[in-house]
């Protein structure tokens, strides 16, 4: 089974087309109450892997390569790819209505929940266990974060050229924190130069 | 800080909104830069608390990058949480909103490709890069490093491991150490 997660690079899709959805006639509010639960369900980030297995294995609303072929645009935009997706599916399924039900309702229960964490936190944020149990989840969530980087970097087969771009862009953001708009105004169109002149691995 | 609350929330969707435009491949692309404006920039939270919402926004539920969110809530209670997310989220919603056409166009074309495929390697780079500065910025030390190591190692050796058991255990483990001596 294809699993949205494991194609972070997005490359393995190219070429597929996407086919004429058949799109069901799905209520806004169906639509938005479906999202809601997506959003205040998806615990651990990979907002895509809950879509995917809701919309397309439960639901049904979306096919397949219609939802890998919104993925990979979800991947290649800037943002959130489970916000893109949801944006994306939405708008498949009620126009731009349907992309504005979809993405409140992803982002609604998230954000009322981030609301009492928050008071919560300002309340009970001092404490020495709650800060230490906060850093075990931090330290969990960071090797979320590496392991998805090199997951990615390795699954997009970058090549030498490839690895030393992400190397100079870890030294640049990561180790001497310069601001990360100009380094990759810079270093983006290296990269695509690069892409362009170079021949496609298998 | 000194600034009332007005300045606050347009400080807030300067800073967000451009990071929407700018987060390649996910939330995780821009946290570096979200801890410098937060913490170094507009000192809108300690080292400390930056490095506890950051951990808060993801032991939740939702698209990663809740921490937006939190940090406009930290600067200036709903109002800010509200044009934080605002910001943080409408420009590449409305972004992928109209390239969703345009792209389905132009795929396997080579331009299309070459975007794809030159823009990953930045990607990844600044997803490790938002795991290093969390960590540098982190004031638990140590600790905190092994275990950043060790379940980066445990992901890369197991991809399909379930990340929120791996939090829960992270908030285990650390709280009994805290309980010790």
């Amino acid at each position: 089974m294809p699993h949205p997660e494991e194609r972070p690079g997005g490359a393995c899709l190219e070429g597929r087309t996407a086919p004429a959805p058949s799109v069901p006639s799905i209520g806004l509010a169906r639509i938005f109450a479906a999202f809601l639960r997506i959003g205040c369900t998806s615990f651990g980030g990979g907002t895509a892997g809950w879509l995917y297995r809701d919309m397309v294995l439960k639901r049904g609303w979306i096919d397949e390569p219609t939802f890998l072929s919104d993925l990979a645009l979800g991947q290649a935009i800037p943002g959130s790819i489970g916000v893109n997706l949801t944006v994306q599916i939405g708008q498949r399924l009620r126009g731009a209505a349907g992309a504005v039900a979809a993405l409140v309702g992803l982002l609604a229960g998230p954000f009322a929940i981030m609301l009492g964490v928050g008071a919560a936190y300002a309340g009970f944020g001092e404490h020495r266990i709650l800060q230490q149990m906060l850093d075990g989840v931090a330290a969990a969530v960071i090797g979320l974060t590496l392991a998805t980087g090199l997951h990615s970097l390795r699954h997009s087969r970058p090549g030498v050229t490839g690895v030393m771009l992400a190397a100079a862009t870890v030294v640049c953001v990561g180790v001497l924190r310069w601001p990360m708009l100009p380094v990759v105004a810079v270093l983006a169109p290296f990269g695509i130069a690069l892409a362009l002149i170079q021949p496609r691995r298998p | 800080m000194s600034e009332g609350i007005g300045g606050s929330l347009i400080a807030l969707g300067l800073v967000f909104a451009p990071l929407s435009l700018l987060s390649f491949g996910g939330g995780n692309a821009v946290i570096a830069e979200i801890a410098q404006q937060s913490i170094a920039v507009h000192h809108w939270t300690s080292e400390r608390e930056f490095a506890d919402l950051f951990a808060l926004s993801r032991a939740a539920p939702g698209p990663g990058s809740m921490l937006a969110t939190l940090i406009g809530w930290k600067v200036a209670g709903t109002p800010g949480a509200l044009i934080a997310t605002l910001a943080y989220y409408l420009p590449s919603a409305l972004l992928v909103f109209g390239a969703a056409r345009v792209w389905g166009r132009w795929r396997g074309s080579r331009w299309h490709n070459a975007i794809e495929r030159g823009l990953a390697p930045i990607a990844a780079g600044l997803f490790l890069s938002g795991g290093i500065v969390v960590l540098r910025s982190s004031p638990a030390g140590w600790p905190v490093w092994a275990a950043a190591i060790v379940t980066t190692a445990a992901l890369l050796r197991w991809p399909r491991l379930h990340p929120v058991p791996l939090l829960l255990a992270g908030a285990a483990l650390f709280g009994l150490l805290a309980l010790g001596p």
